[in-house]
């Protein structure tokens, strides 16, 4: 009898953010959504900014992740990532700032790079906002 | 008369003074134990980083990054001085310093120029005295580094590393190994040692099989820069964990010698007072067999 659970657990440099029993978790992919059932082969993949869904029961919740890599092995997801924020706290105002100032041209070909990067983030993160919002309605 | 007067205000003023000694060694402690907290959190992260580079290492054994590589010939070295802002931690900041200016003299008769950065107002000072002008300083790490700072200043050694501006990235700070015991180092963080990825590696009966996405040395690449801001990250956590813990013996210290001051006070003020009463009374009956 295979366990019908997963731990999902998310680690950042500072501290340990979550440590969790779930049904379901989606972890955003550098090139798009993998979903995690219990049982799932051994996985070791890079994160891109986006979403990360925990679905337990009928509750779900959602944290955005800034990048990093995920393991899975054992019915455990193990998340590391710089930076992960609970979807309610994100601050729209802010990100959307962040996103204008990433809209400016860039003088050089390096810092362009930095700014495509910024605005994957603020997209992502605004992504991540929206689904709160929809949920909320 | 004066000198039993002295001796009461000498005596208050060190009583004062051991309770300030007694404060700051309770606030060390509890700055000990949330700084403490903070390096075992983080230890997580770090565990599980050195882990997957260890389990992609063996899939991807024949790896180039720029940050493994090692140059033959170093021709600029980058020493980072971590130390702390505040003193009265007894021979944390002085530890470090010496370790730092050996490396610093070594370094010089090599002839190699030297990129020197500095964090806390003590090391900057020692210095500024020394007559060594750094690059960059820092003093806004106290006791709870953040991460966001350190990794801004890991980018731009990378960033430095990758484009040559250094050969080669030193971190001197104290190194925390257990409650008791802390030494000062000096580490070589770049050129990445290629054993550090691999080594505590914990002995499987049966290596995992992993699925990879998108494949073991793409995510190495981009495993690696993250791996040498954590370990960066780890010594300011350690830097900050040391001093508190420097600090606490230190004013631990202070206090009870601050006791034994008073004990010796308090016996030289009662010797003095006896000795004046007894005076007053050979007086009184000097006088009293004169009258006679």
């Amino acid at each position: 009898m295979p366990e019908r659970e997963l731990q999902c657990v998310v680690v950042t440099p500072e501290k340990a953010v979550l440590e969790e029993a779930a049904d379901f978790v989606a972890v955003p992919m550098f090139d798009g959504e993998l979903g995690v059932l219990p049982g799932r082969a051994p996985l070791i993949g890079r994160l891109g900014y986006g979403e990360l869904r925990l679905r337990r029961g009928m509750e779900v919740r959602r944290f955005f992740i800034d990048g990093g890599f995920v393991q899975v092995r054992a019915n455990t997801v193990t998340v590391l990532t710089a930076r992960a924020q609970r979807a309610e706290d994100i601050d729209t105002n802010a990100v959307a700032q962040a996103l204008h100032a990433a809209l400016a041209p860039a003088p050089t070909p390096q810092a362009y790079e930095e700014q495509l990067k910024a605005q994957q983030r603020a997209r992502a993160q605004l992504r991540v906002a929206r689904h709160r919002e929809e949920i909320r309605t | 008369m004066a000198t039993t007067r002295m001796l009461v205000n000498r005596r208050k003023a060190v009583r004062n003074i051991k309770k300030i000694t007694r404060t700051m060694e309770l606030i060390a402690t509890a700055r000990f134990k949330k700084a403490l907290d903070r390096a075992t959190e983080a230890e997580a992260y770090t565990r599980k980083i050195t882990e997957m580079a260890a389990d992609l290492s063996a899939s991807a054994t024949d790896i180039s990054h720029p940050l493994l590589q090692k140059r033959e010939k170093v021709r600029s070295t980058l020493l980072l001085v971590i130390g702390s802002n505040r003193g009265l931690c007894g021979g944390y900041n002085a530890g470090i310093l010496r370790e730092a200016n050996q490396r610093l003299g070594q370094i010089r008769s090599e002839n190699i120029p030297l990129h020197l950065e500095l964090s806390g107002k003590r090391p900057i000072t020692f210095f500024r005295y020394q007559g060594i002008k750094p690059e960059r300083t820092y003093t806004q790490f106290e006791d709870k580094p953040r991460f966001d700072e350190v990794e801004e200043i890991a980018n731009r050694y990378i960033d430095g590393f990758t484009r040559g501006k250094y050969d080669r990235v030193e971190v001197a700070y104290m190194k925390f190994l257990n409650a008791a015991r802390q030494v000062p180092v000096v580490e070589t963080l770049l050129p990445l040692s290629q054993s550090s990825a691999r080594d505590e590696r914990p002995q499987e009966e049966r290596p995992v099989e992993y699925e990879f996405l998108p494949n073991a040395a793409d995510i190495l690449q981009e495993l690696l820069p993250v791996s040498f801001q954590v370990r960066l990250f780890k010594c300011f956590l350690d830097a900050a964990v040391s001093e508190q813990i420097a600090r606490r013996v230190t004013m631990k210290q202070a206090t009870e010698n601050a006791e034994e001051m008073i004990k010796m006070l308090t016996r030289q003020y009662n010797r003095a007072r006896q000795a004046q009463i007894t005076k007053e009374i050979a007086e009184v009956i000097g006088g009293a067999a004169a009258l006679e």
